[in-house]
């Protein structure tokens, strides 16, 4: 997926806002994310908590404000990882991705990885995030019973699959 | 390779010939991995569980790894079994009683395992005897880097490797060292230890890892940090903070045997009398005297006890090692007079 601003980067960013009870989607690449300011968007919870947990409880009315950002690859938000601290997803780090960097410097005062790169990252990664967001979505249309939609997803997720399956 | 072959012998990681096994027991090396096609275990359905499993486990015959290893699902065991594999190091008590598709696969001399859907997709282990953390670690790349061809970790440049828990991202990599450290516990200095360990960012856990007390003074000694390091400095950086514990122990039993001769020699004596003649014996009881023997054999107060036997010791006393040797499960009460019984025979002639 490519980025709907400048329809050329990659979009790594996956909004989903709720704002008076509609739902909003962006799909953004770093930098055009970054200019529209939604990287610093403020939520209901700060990264501390996580390690301090002493944070005053938003009312209903507080936390029906604060848009709730969903990966669209596993689904989960950045309070149901606080939860369970446990992440749903590699896509996560890039969907939760300030909030992380936050914690990671906190847990182990750096940010960036400067130990072993696997010698085949890249090609396969874009292949695979794509399936398991159709995955995903399949759950979905399978639910709501649009067979025609749901067809199509299992063609690509077909192809993707050969395609993964080559050595 | 049946769970009975892996009783009757123990791993080599307890022969105690390791470098500087008077104080190290062991050194272990962990990479948490994951597969980037499939989501994380925290929100894995049951059939996304079983597709992982059996994703990795048909790419684990086909890898060339340096050592051959035999996977079992986990469901070939029964609990006490379980349990002996947590006893041995070799899975987590998590991975022993979670739901769910998940398994093992274990090298027959036990210096090697696999965990399959414990917290991450893939969690590798490598146990060494004595202080080894650089052959352990070489060793642990080598399986890394045969896996990842076949199977597609999930990395990212900036993160490094994704693990479920953002605590393990980065390297992955997760480096502990197993102390006896009797002299240290006898002079009430452990504290001293722990705080200075801790303010270096080491994690210091007991004899079965996170959450356990200590056992017979053993201390497992880990790093937190695993991001914004390399491998190699990681390690680097461990192998300069043990020799301070080493010398300190050392130091500490030396004052003990030249300050308190008698003391010294009065515990290990009696550690020995009663282990060699004792009826029952509760595990914590049997670990302490175990501790105090061990000490005594370093120290050449007592000799002709190899500290093999010993080690081993501590791992065949435990409940599931027991009831696994007697074939049937025991009540408390039952195991302290086949505890006792089992110390006995191994000691006796020694």
């Amino acid at each position: 997926m490519t980025c709907e601003k400048c329809k050329k980067s990659p979009a790594t960013f996956h909004l989903t806002a709720i704002e008076g009870g509609q739902k909003r989607e962006a799909h953004l690449c770093e930098d055009c994310a970054r200019k529209s300011g939604v990287m610093n968007v403020k939520f209901n919870f700060s990264i501390s908590d996580l390690l301090e947990t002493l944070e005053p409880p938003p009312t209903k009315a507080q936390a029906a404000k604060t848009p709730q950002v969903r990966c669209p690859e596993c689904g989960i938000t950045y309070s149901e990882f606080k939860a369970k601290a446990r992440l749903g997803c590699a896509n996560d780090y890039q969907v939760f991705k300030g909030e992380l960097l936050r914690l990671l410097e906190k847990v182990h005062g750096a940010t960036n990885h400067v130990g072993k790169t696997p010698s085949t990252a890249d090609v396969h990664v874009q292949k695979e995030h794509e399936l398991m967001r159709l995955k995903r979505e399949l759950e979905g249309v399978v639910k709501t019973e649009d067979f025609e939609k749901a067809a199509q997803i299992r063609d690509r997720i077909r192809t993707l699959e050969t395609e993964l399956s080559r050595p | 390779m049946k769970v009975e072959d892996l009783l009757g012998q123990p791993g080599e990681w307890l022969k105690g010939t390791g470098p500087e096994n008077d104080v190290v027991i062991s050194s272990r090396v962990r990479l948490a991995r994951n597969l980037n096609r499939f989501p994380f275990l925290t929100v894995a359905t049951p059939a996304s569980r079983a597709d992982v499993e059996k994703f990795v486990r048909s790419h684990l015959d086909g890898a060339k790894l340096p050592k051959e290893l035999v996977y079992w699902p986990m469901s070939a065991f029964s609990s006490v079994e379980r349990t002996v594999l947590v006893e041995r190091h070799l899975i987590s008590k998590e991975h022993a009683t979670a739901e769910g598709e998940r398994g093992v696969a274990v090298a027959p001399d036990e210096s090697v395992s696999i965990m399959v859907n414990e917290e991450d997709h893939l969690r590798l282990q490598v146990i060494r005897s004595g202080l080894q953390l650089e052959e352990a670690y070489d060793e642990i790349d080598r399986m890394d880097t045969a896996l990842e061809g076949a199977l597609h970790f999930a990395f990212d440049s900036r993160f490094g490797y994704l693990t479920a828990c953002p605590t393990n991202a980065g390297t992955g990599l997760r480096i502990s060292v197993m102390l006896h450290l009797p002299a240290v516990a006898l002079a009430k200095q452990v504290d001293k230890v722990l705080q200075s360990l801790q303010r270096l960012n080491y994690n210091v856990r007991g004899f079965y890892g996170e959450g356990t007390s200590p056992l017979g003074d053993f201390y497992q000694v880990s790093n937190q940090v695993t991001l914004g390091k390399s491998e190699r400095d990681l390690i680097a950086d461990l192998r300069k903070v043990i020799p301070e514990i080493l010398r300190f122990e050392r130091a500490w039993r030396h004052k003990l045997l030249e300050d308190e001769p008698k003391r010294l020699e009065d515990k290990v004596w009696r550690a020995y009398g009663v282990l060699k003649n004792a009826r029952r014996m509760s595990s914590e009881e049997a670990t302490d005297l175990l501790s105090s023997l061990r000490l005594g054999v370093n120290l050449n107060i007592l000799t002709g006890i190899p500290i093999k036997t010993l080690n081993e010791l501590f791992i065949f006393t435990q409940p599931a090692h027991l009831q696994k040797l007697e074939r049937r499960i025991l009540e408390p009460d039952e195991r302290d007079l086949v505890r006792a019984e089992l110390i006995r025979r191994k000691l006796e002639g020694l």
